[in-house]
């Protein structure tokens, strides 16, 4: 229980991306409304950008920007954050905002067709028109 | 400038100003299109003659090196994989002119830019060499797709919408696999990558990354409890969706998996389940294809699980471990793309003429439609495996794979599943050979669409005739020498 607690402690950021995506999957599967599953989808994507920019922070260390222009000591790479992670991320939430857009636009298209957003009831519509 | 960046930079360009042309002259549209795949095919074909003769080329983006920067890097499989993915968008893209330009009236420029766009992600997922940058062209690839398969009638943007559900948490899973690996090497780089981990302590958390990446792109592929959004998606769609996007996605994420079994992830770095569970998946995959196919009476739909069976072939092929079974997975990519292309062309011309696929509909076919049928013959014995053609080269190497090494479940797979597709497409060949046409059916077929698809079908003789040239000097280079 000890060893338990500790574990659970000191990687506490990681424990929360895991319970995240979980709630978005979770969102995805059990959901039958159309809009909730995308939020679960969205939730799920936000999970694993968290865990991302958690790779990247130390701490103790600031923003990855040299406080001193003219570079006269040695740049102690320990100060800062690492930048690639969180560069990655700004990228990788462009995608999420694109598929977040597609999907949206074929929400759209699917209430156009069926009226309904909600699963079952497009279903029971599917199976008898 | 290089050859590797004029692949993928007309796509680009063209979907570009197909959107400028859209708004401003609209008979520009569909030519522009045609002008970028026809370039793009003409640059992959230079390309390939060119590593053929020199060896890997590779593109430095902006001109930053490894592993700092991002890498193209093509070798004879892959140069040879940019042929095979912008020449069958280009015989899509011609067979199709009509639907294009009819179906879509009001949104020709909207769906030739994609067209071209998704393309573009799928010349670039096959030439990169960063695994970053890999997530990033499977998503462009990806969300391309799932707007061009939700353009159809009906019941098409719900097949996509869940598509897209499937596919982003497929992706999302890669990008948490690449991230372990961030975090166990420091790098994206896959040379640098293949290095690092190849030296690298082998650690749990190591076979975690491995496994998380596997999974995401087993999702991608539609492997066996993976495939739900498959037919849906591809029996839903527009017949031109169908027929662009299902000879390359679920090769392409076939690819990816072989160039990371072969180039990135030392053999330590496999969890040991792994490859017992692929080929369990595998050939479960041949099974419930076959099964699932049988009992379709839309003929696209069929078209769509014996699909997944053949996802099943590939990914036992290479998971068998041994150098045959690989190269015939290596192979199978290429066999498969083009013996789907000339089916889902064919369907498609059928379907225009026909409506609704189902096996009531086909009667008469090979009396009204001859030269479609015949190349539909091509494409359904290619799939059954008969001699000349090129399915049966691809999975002669499958099988014998799978004997060297005793995998005799799998070699009963291939087997049952050729049986299966014989009586499939039997099936469908009695129908339309034996049954009268009715009275007032008047197919017509016009020389536009009939010639890309010839050129598809004849291409499925002249490449099984080949096949020992297309192992010789693209894929057993490529696989390295410690797989016997």
């Amino acid at each position: 229980m000890e060893d338990f607690l500790t574990q659970l402690t000191s990687k506490y950021n990681f424990w929360a991306y895991i319970v995240l995506m979980m709630i978005g999957l979770y969102a995805m599967i059990a959901k039958g409304n159309l809009v909730k599953k995308l939020i679960g989808l969205s939730i799920f994507q936000t999970a694993i950008m968290l865990f991302y920019v958690a790779i990247g922070s130390k701490a103790g260390a600031t923003i990855p920007i040299l406080r001193d222009s003219t570079l006269k000591g040695v740049i102690d790479f320990v100060e800062y954050i690492n930048p690639l992670p969180h560069v990655l991320m700004l990228t990788a939430i462009v995608v999420s905002v694109a598929t977040l857009g597609v999907a949206l636009a074929l929400v759209l298209r699917v209430y156009d067709v069926h009226q309904t957003l909600e699963e079952d009831e497009i279903l029971e519509k599917i199976k008898n028109p | 400038m290089h050859d590797v960046v004029l692949t993928i930079l007309p796509l680009l360009f063209g979907s570009f100003l197909a959107i400028l042309a859209g708004w401003t002259r609209s008979a520009l549209v569909y030519p522009l299109g045609a002008v970028a795949l026809v370039m793009s095919t003409c640059f992959s074909v230079k390309l390939l003659l060119g590593v053929l003769s020199t060896g890997t080329a590779t593109y430095l983006l902006g001109g930053w090196s490894p592993p700092w920067g991002i890498v193209f890097v093509i070798d004879a499989f892959s140069a040879g994989m940019l042929v095979l993915i912008a020449a069958s968008a280009l015989f899509t893209y011609l067979a199709f002119r009509t639907e294009i330009l009819e179906g879509f009236a009001e949104k020709t420029a909207a769906f030739v830019s994609l067209l071209l766009l998704t393309v573009a992600g799928h010349m670039g997922i096959v030439a990169t060499g960063d695994l970053f940058n890999l997530y990033v062209l499977i998503e462009v690839a990806a969300l391309s797709g799932y707007a061009l398969l939700g353009f159809g009638p009906g019941r098409a943007p719900l097949a996509s919408l869940n598509y897209l559900c499937v596919g982003s948490v497929g992706a999302s899973f890669y990008l948490l696999g690449v991230g372990y690996l961030y975090i166990l090497t420091g790098t994206l780089n896959m040379a640098d990558l293949a290095q690092i981990m190849a030296a690298a302590p082998v650690t749990a958390s190591l076979h975690g990354a491995v496994a998380v990446i596997l999974f995401g792109l087993w999702v991608k592929m539609a492997l066996f409890p993976f495939h739900g959004w498959l037919p849906g998606a591809y029996a839903m769609s527009a017949p031109v969706s169908a027929a662009l996007l299902a000879p390359l996605t679920t090769k392409v994420m076939v690819y990816v998996v072989i160039r990371l079994l072969i180039g990135v992830i030392p053999g330590a770095a496999m969890p040991e389940a792994v490859p017992d569970v692929a080929m369990l998946l595998g050939t479960a995959a041949i099974f419930a294809g076959s099964l699932m196919a049988f009992r379709q009476r839309d003929q696209r739909r069929m078209l769509a699980y014996i699909l997944v069976a053949e996802v099943g072939y590939m990914i036992g092929g290479m998971f068998i471990g041994n150098r045959t079974a690989m190269t015939g997975a290596m192979l199978h990519i290429f066999a498969d793309a083009l013996m789907t292309l000339t089916l889902f062309l064919a369907l498609g011309s059928i379907a225009r003429q026909r409506g609704e696929m189902v096996l009531e509909n086909m009667r008469g076919l090979f009396r009204t439609m001859p030269f479609t049928m015949s190349a539909f013959v091509l494409g359904a014995m290619s799939m059954i495996g008969v001699p000349p053609l090129f399915g049966f080269f691809s999975k002669w190497y499958l099988l014998s794979g799978a004997f060297e090494s005793g995998q005799y479940l799998f070699m009963v797979g291939l087997l049952v599943s050729s049986l299966v597709n014989v009586v499939l497409f039997f099936r469908f060949f009695e129908t339309a050979f034996f049954d009268e046409p009715g009275e007032s059916v008047r197919d017509i077929e016009h020389w536009s669409r009939v010639t890309p698809l010839a050129v598809a079908a004849v291409l499925l003789i002249v490449a099984g005739l080949s096949s020992g040239l297309i192992v010789d000097r693209l894929i057993a280079g490529i696989i390295p020498a410690s797989l016997i």
